[in-house]
């Protein structure tokens, strides 16, 4: 699948799930709402001490949970903010934010409803660390995280 | 978390040119070594890091210690990233129809 291992084309992670709501529900509830659908108990920093996610919503704004001591972990930072369309922001929950990936979600009204489209992309940040040769990752690396990012592609396709 | 742990493991520019190595095959600690500006001690550091990870894994062959990629491990992440984001969206597809039908 990777051609040229030196600007690595590594697919997105990509979703859609249909709600029967309208874009401004989903968006509403996508974000601020966060802490009612989020498994945070399983999916987050402080797992089952996470009390609250929170979405600042704004351009700069931080996505962060809380733990019921009031620590807050950082997920990323909004860069782009148009309700109820879309939104977009760094991703990097529990990592430096030097490895950050980039999430996207948008909210397409359809028939019957909204579909939610989200792209979690960015997978090559993580091939951009440091002074290492690039000619030292002999393209595998890229091709192991490209298999991995393929098979969940494919698992939702 | 499996994901996670793989994740940190190969945020290290040192780490993921040896795991980059250890795909080639399995190898003994000084071939690893071998041309990389960290000490012998430091690559041991490191393969603990990946083997904490399951990343890699380690054998005793004879009198020699050999290095290679743990694919168990790789499975772990792929399945981690695969269900990832199926179960969020399925929890918000929950809840946001629910409150729809709120008063």
């Amino acid at each position: 699948m990777i051609t040229n291992p030196v600007t690595p084309g590594i697919e997105p992670v990509r979703k859609s799930i249909i709600v029967a709501v309208t874009p401004e529900r989903a968006f509403t509830v996508f974000t601020q709402r966060a802490d009612a659908w989020w498994p945070l108990e399983g999916k987050s920093m402080f797992k089952e001490r996470a009390r609250t996610l929170t979405y600042e919503p704004r351009v700069g704004g931080e996505v962060y949970e809380t733990s019921v001591d009031g620590e807050r972990g950082v997920w990323g930072r909004i860069l782009a903010w148009s309700p109820p369309d879309s939104f977009r922001m760094t991703w990097h929950p529990g990592r430096d934010e030097s490895t950050a990936q980039e999430l996207e979600v948008r909210f397409v009204a359809v028939a019957g409803g909204t579909r939610v489209e989200l792209e979690h992309r960015g997978w090559e940040k993580l091939l951009d660390q440091g002074p290492a040769s690039r000619a030292d990752y002999d393209g595998g690396w890229i091709a192991v995280l490209d298999a991995l990012v393929d098979a969940c592609a494919r698992g939702i396709a | 978390m499996a994901y996670q742990d793989a994740f940190q493991a190969l945020a290290d520019p040192t780490r993921r040119v040896i795991f980059e190595r250890l795909r080639h095959g399995p190898m003994p600690v000084g071939k690893l070594a071998e041309g990389l500006t960290v000490s012998r001690p430091a690559v041991s550091q490191h393969l603990r890091v990946l083997r904490h990870a399951r990343l890699v894994r380690e054998r005793q062959m004879g009198t020699r210690r050999l290095y290679s990629v743990n694919v168990d491990g790789l499975a772990d992440l792929r399945a981690y990233l695969d269900v990832f984001w199926g179960d969020a969206l399925a929890r918000f597809k929950t809840v946001a129809e629910s409150e729809e039908n709120r008063p």
